[in-house]
């Protein structure tokens, strides 16, 4: 759980990967969770949403931020927020940053620092 | 006969919730179970990622907040 019983400290921030089958989605996974081990969040159930899990969204809605990393312009996660009228959200894309969509390509170290880079600028926006 | 769940371990802010809400469902009037789901695995079973939580006959209405009885009227009804 991202927070439990008292030990909130600061915005309540939810992390989504994207859960394609790309470079672009392993690059958001692990992007997601090495921002999650260095504190900047939680990561959080995209799946969940899609499948309207009630508790689930209802999660989403009441987090301060929800940071999507959506993979390339298909913007899965953000049309899944879009959906359920969740609008506390900032997103990235990380086609966006320059990285080229493919298959069968495994990700690179500087391909994650570039979007956890470009998720700290965000999340320091936020805070 | 609504059935309110407060979802957390019992922390100073889980106890608040069910105080909270308590009150509003008798500041509504209307017929209520009030019942604490401490268990982690059961409150996973919601979705939810933060406690504490309420659930209204299975319905989670607000995560990791605690709202005020007047607040809560609303997603008591």
């Amino acid at each position: 759980m991202a927070e439990c019983c008292g030990v909130k400290r600061g915005k309540t921030v939810l992390l989504y990967a994207c859960s394609g089958g790309a470079n672009v989605a392993e690059i958001s996974d692990q992007a997601a969770r090495e921002l999650m081990f260095e504190g900047q969040g939680a990561m959080f159930c995209l799946a969940g949403l899609g499948a309207d899990i009630q508790g689930m969204v209802q999660t989403a809605r009441d987090a301060d931020v929800n940071l999507l990393i959506d993979g390339c312009p298909m913007d899965c996660a953000k049309k899944t927020f879009d959906r359920h009228g969740i609008t506390n959200y900032r997103q990235i894309k990380v086609t966006d940053l320059g990285i080229e969509k493919a298959k069968g390509v495994r990700c690179t170290r500087e391909q994650v620092d570039q979007v956890v880079a470009r998720a700290r600028e965000i999340l320091a926006d936020e805070k | 006969m609504k059935k309110i769940q407060i979802l957390g371990t019992g922390c100073p802010k889980c106890k608040k919730l069910a105080e909270n809400a308590e009150a509003a469902a008798r500041a509504l009037g209307i017929e209520f179970e009030l019942v604490k789901v401490t268990d982690l695995n059961e409150i996973m079973k919601f979705g939810v990622m933060m406690t504490p939580a309420l659930a209204v006959d299975g319905q989670v209405k607000v995560v990791g907040k605690v709202p005020a009885p007047d607040a809560l009227k609303g997603m008591l009804k």
